[in-house]
C-alpha cells in the first residue's frame, strides 16, 4: 500500500461546489511516479519504426524474390539455348558430317599407305603414296552410315563455287601457321625443335 | 445501501466472467483446430496452396573413348491444351497494334505449322475429348517438340495452350555405334547398352513443391525442394567413334557391292582387349528406329554365332604348337581327300592332290586335309579344352545384351566327322567378337585380355563403377602364339591375296576363312567369308576381323580382304602406329 492515505471517503456526491474544490497536492514521489509523455512518444515511435522497417524489409525481400524468379527464368532460357547449340554442335561434329564436308572441300583420305612425317627429326616413316582418285572414304560414293539428324544440314561449299567461305572474299587464303597440327598439342616447344605429334 | 467497493467488485467479477467465457471459447476453438482437426486442415491448406512437381534428372550420356557423345540427354516439350477453354481469343497484333480476334482454327493452324502436325486432326481430337468429358483439362497437341519449336509456339501467346518439359534422348552420331548404344522407346530403354546398363544411365527424379495463389500464379520464392534429382552416370566406352564410322562405312559399301546379307567388322586393341570398333551392317539409327528392320536393331558382332571356317585354324595350330604336338617345320602329307567316318570325306577348296606341306604350309595354304592330319595328334578332350580356353562356347567378357555363347561340340558325344571339322571351324560356331578375342590372344603372345566395351560408369557423385575386368589369362605359350602370327604373315606376303592385303611399310598377319553355311539340313552354296588379322606383325597393336554373311557375287575370302586392309590402314593411321622395321622371317612351307 502506498504510504500516502487515499482521498478521504465518503465524498459528497454531486454536491455543487460552493467553493473552489480542494485538491490534494501530489507529493514528490507521486509526481515522479506519474507516466511521462516522452516515454509514451518514444515507445509509439519505436513501434512505428519497427513496423516501417519490417514493411520496407519485406518490400525489399519480395523485390529480391521477384528478381530471383526473373533471373531463374532467364537462366532456364539460357540453359535451353545452350542445349540447342550443344545439340547442333554435336550433330555438326559427327563423323559423317565432317567426312562429307572434308571431301566436298576436296580433301581425300589415303586408305592405301599410311606414312608419317616425324617433325622431331624430319624423317619420313612408312612408304608415302599419293591418294589417287577413288581412294577417299566417301569420294562421291555417298555416306552409308545414316544419320537422320543430318538431313537438313547442308554441306559447306568451297569459295571457288561461289558459296559461303570462312575466308572473306578479296583476301587470299593464307595457309595456317606452321605447327598447327591436327593433334593440336599447344604445349611449349623447345626452341629449334619442330612440334612432334604424340604417338599413341 | 450498496457501497462503492462492492459495486466495483461486482463489475470486476462480471468482466472476469465474460473474459473467461470468451477465452474458453477461443481455447476450445484452438484445440479443435490445432489438435482435433489439425491433420485434415493442414492437408487441405497444403493442397490448396502447394503444387508438387517432379524435377527431372538428366539421363547419363554415353561417350566414346575420346569423349564424343554417342547418346545425349536433351529436353523436349509436349505441347498440351486445356480443351474446355479452347475458344477464339483476342490479342494485340504486334505489327499494327490493333486488337484482333484469333479463331480456334487459325490458332491450331499456326501451332500445326510449327510442330508439323495436322490442324484438323488436332481439332477433332480435342472435340472428341470434350464430347466425352466437357470438363476435360488436358490433351496433347504435339509431343517431343524441339526447344526451337516450343519457343515459337510460346510466342503465339495462345491462352489455352500449355507445355510440359520432358527429358528425351538424341544420338548426334546417328548410326555410328547405334548397334552398341541401343535406343530408348516411349517406355524407357529398349536395347543395347541403354538397356543393359540402365542402372548406370538412369537418373533419379526429384520432388519439389511450390505455392500458388488463388489466381493460379506461382508465388515467387516458395519452391521447396523435397528431394534433389540425381543425374545418371556417364557411360564411357572403349569405342573410337571415328574408327567405328570408318568401319561401318567400309563394310556397308562392300556388303552392298557383293550382295551380302549382313556384315560385321571388329577392331580390338591387342594390349588390353579394348574394342575400338564393333561395326554391324545393316544397323540402326537410334534417332529413327522405325527405319530399320527389327532383326538389325541389335549387334550381330555379339549375338550372331556362325560357323567361322578357316579362321579357326589359327586356334588349332596354336593348340598344336602349345601342346608340343607339332612344330612349324613338321613335315606331313596333306592328302587329296581325308576320310573321317563312313561316307564322309574332307577336301580342300583348291585341289592340289597329295601335297607335301610343313605344318606352317598347312596353315598358310589353309589346307583342310592337312589340318585334319595334324589334328589327329590332339585328343578329343584336348581339342575341346583349347577351344574353350580361347573363349569359344561361352559369351565374351563384354556381356552384351543377348550375347550368344556359340557352340563347341561336347567331346563325349561328338561324331567322328565333326571332331575333325571343328578344327577348321565347321560344326562349331562362334561370334565375330569371339573370333576377334582369339586373334587378340594370339597377337598378345598367347595372353587373353578380357574383351572390353565399357571402361566405366562415372556417377554424378564422382565415383566410377562398372569397371572392366582386368585379369589377363595365359591361354597358350608365347612361342606358340608367335609361330601362328609368323605363319599368318606368309598369307599376306605369299598367298593369293597378297595384292589386296599388303599395307606398304607394315608387316601384316592375316588369316582368311570361307565357311560353308549349314541351312535346311545341309551345307549349300552360301558362304560366310572372313579375314582376321593383326598389324604390325613384329609388334602387334591391333586386331581387325571383317566378316560378310552370305554374299551373292563373291563367295570367297577375297571379298573381305580389301575391307580388312582399309580398316587396318585407318586404324594404324589413327593411332599413329610406327611402321615395321625388321623384315618378316622366312619359314619353309613345303618339303
Amino acid at each position: 500500500m502506498s504510504a500516502v492515505p487515499l482521498t478521504p471517503a465518503p465524498r459528497p456526491r454531486r454536491a455543487a461546489p460552493s467553493r473552489p474544490p480542494l485538491e490534494a497536492v501530489a507529493t514528490r514521489t507521486q509526481r515522479r511516479a506519474r507516466p511521462r509523455a516522452a516515454y509514451a512518444i518514444a515507445t509509439v515511435a519505436g513501434v512505428f519504426a519497427i513496423l516501417l522497417t519490417q514493411l520496407l524489409l519485406s518490400i525489399v525481400l519480395s523485390e529480391g524474390a521477384y528478381r530471383i524468379t526473373a533471373l531463374e527464368a532467364q537462366r532456364i532460357e539460357l540453359d535451353r539455348t545452350a542445349q540447342v547449340l550443344t545439340e547442333r554442335l554435336n550433330v555438326f561434329d559427327s563423323a559423317q558430317n565432317v567426312a562429307a564436308n572434308a571431301e566436298s572441300l576436296g580433301m581425300v583420305v589415303s586408305t592405301v599407305s599410311p606414312a608419317f612425317l616425324l617433325l622431331s627429326d624430319g624423317t619420313v616413316q612408312g612408304s608415302p603414296m599419293p591418294a589417287g582418285a577413288g581412294t577417299g572414304v566417301l569420294d562421291g560414293r555417298g555416306d552409308l552410315v545414316g544419320n537422320v539428324l543430318l538431313a537438313d544440314v547442308p554441306l559447306v561449299i568451297p569459295a571457288a563455287a561461289g558459296g559461303a567461305s570462312a575466308v572473306p572474299s578479296g583476301v587470299p587464303p593464307t595457309p595456317l601457321s606452321s605447327g598447327s597440327l591436327p593433334s593440336g598439342s599447344s604445349t611449349a616447344l623447345p626452341s629449334g625443335a619442330l612440334p612432334s605429334p604424340v604417338t599413341r | 445501501m450498496v457501497t462503492v467497493e462492492r459495486r466495483t467488485r461486482r463489475r470486476l467479477a462480471a468482466w472476469m466472467l465474460i473474459f473467461a467465457i470468451v477465452l474458453s471459447a477461443f481455447v476450445v476453438r484452438l484445440v479443435d483446430i490445432q489438435v482435433v482437426r489439425a491433420e485434415q486442415l493442414a492437408q487441405e491448406s497444403e493442397a490448396r496452396r502447394s503444387i508438387p512437381t517432379t524435377i527431372y534428372g538428366a539421363r547419363g550420356d554415353i561417350v566414346d573413348a575420346r569423349g564424343v557423345v554417342l547418346a545425349d540427354s536433351v529436353f523436349r516439350y509436349d505441347i498440351t491444351v486445356s480443351p474446355r477453354f479452347v475458344a477464339d481469343f483476342r490479342r494485340t497484333d504486334p505489327d499494327t497494334g490493333d486488337r484482333v480476334t484469333v479463331t480456334v482454327a487459325e490458332a491450331m493452324a499456326s501451332v500445326a505449322a510449327i510442330v508439323e502436325g495436322d490442324p484438323i486432326a488436332m481439332l477433332t481430337d480435342i472435340q472428341a475429348q470434350l464430347a466425352e468429358n466437357p470438363q476435360d483439362d488436358h490433351a496433347y497437341l504435339a509431343r517431343g517438340v524441339t526447344p526451337e519449336g516450343f519457343e515459337q509456339v510460346r510466342e503465339l501467346g495462345i491462352p489455352w495452350v500449355y507445355w510440359e518439359r520432358i527429358p528425351a534422348r538424341t544420338y548426334p552420331n546417328g548410326q555410328i555405334a547405334g548397334n552398341l548404344v541401343g535406343f530408348l522407346g516411349t517406355d524407357g530403354p529398349q536395347t543395347g547398352l541403354e538397356y543393359r546398363l540402365n542402372d548406370c544411365l538412369q537418373a533419379t527424379d526429384g520432388q519439389a513443391t511450390y505455392e500458388r495463389g488463388a489466381d493460379g500464379v506461382k508465388l515467387p520464392g516458395t519452391t521447396v525442394v523435397a528431394q534433389d534429382a540425381v543425374d545418371g552416370g556417364t557411360l564411357h566406352l572403349t569405342i573410337d567413334a571415328d574408327v567405328q564410322w570408318f568401319a561401318q562405312q567400309a563394310i556397308a559399301e562392300r556388303a552392298t557391292e557383293i550382295g551380302a546379307e549382313w556384315a560385321t567388322a571388329v577392331v580390338v586393341r591387342v594390349s588390353d582387349g579394348y574394342l575400338i570398333a564393333a561395326a554391324d551392317w545393316p544397323t540402326v539409327d537410334p534417332n529413327n528406329v522405325n527405319g530399320t528392320a527389327p532383326e538389325n536393331l541389335g549387334s550381330r558382332v555379339f549375338t550372331w554365332p556362325y560357323e567361322p571356317g578357316s579362321t579357326m585354324k589359327s586356334a588349332t595350330f596354336a593348340a598344336l604348337f602349345d601342346s608340343g604336338a607339332a612344330t612349324l617345320t613338321d613335315e606331313i602329307i596333306a592328302p587329296r581327300r581325308y576320310s573321317t567316318i563312313a561316307g564322309f570325306q574332307i577336301g580342300d577348296a583348291v585341289d592340289t592332290g597329295d601335297t607335301r606341306y610343313t605344318a606352317a604350309g598347312v596353315l598358310m595354304n589353309s589346307s583342310n586335309t592337312g589340318t585334319a592330319v595334324l589334328s589327329e595328334r590332339l585328343s578329343l578332350q584336348q581339342r575341346y579344352d583349347y577351344l574353350q580356353a580361347f573363349g569359344f562356347g561361352e559369351p565374351t567378357d563384354v556381356g552384351f545384351l543377348g550375347e550368344e555363347p556359340g557352340s563347341v561340340p561336347d567331346p563325349s558325344s561328338v561324331d567322328g566327322h565333326t571332331a575333325v571339322t571343328q578344327m577348321f571351324g565347321q560344326g562349331m560356331s562362334a561370334t565375330s567378337a569371339q573370333v576377334a578375342s582369339l586373334y587378340q590372344t594370339l597377337a598378345n603372345g598367347g595372353v587373353r585380355a578380357p574383351l572390353t566395351l565399357v571402361t566405366g560408369c562415372e556417377r554424378a557423385d564422382g565415383t566410377v563403377t562398372n569397371l572392366p575386368p582386368s585379369e589377363p589369362k595365359r591361354i597358350v605359350g608365347e612361342s606358340a602364339a608367335r609361330d601362328v602370327i609368323s605363319t599368318m604373315e606368309l598369307v599376306v606376303t605369299q598367298g593369293y591375296l597378297t595384292s589386296q592385303l599388303t599395307i606398304p611399310g607394315y608387316r601384316v598377319a592375316a588369316k582368311t576363312g570361307t565357311a560353308e553355311v549349314y541351312e535346311n539340313g545341309a551345307y549349300g552354296r552360301e558362304r560366310i567369308v572372313t579375314v582376321a588379322g593383326t598389324a604390325p606383325a613384329d609388334n602387334p597393336q591391333f586386331v581387325v576381323v571383317v566378316t560378310y554373311g552370305k554374299p551373292d557375287t563373291m563367295r570367297v575370302s577375297a571379298a573381305a580382304a580389301p575391307t580388312f586392309r582399309s580398316i587396318m590402314t585407318q586404324v594404324l593411321k589413327t593411332f599413329r602406329v610406327p611402321p615395321s622395321t625388321a623384315p618378316a622371317p622366312s619359314i619353309p612351307l613345303t618339303w
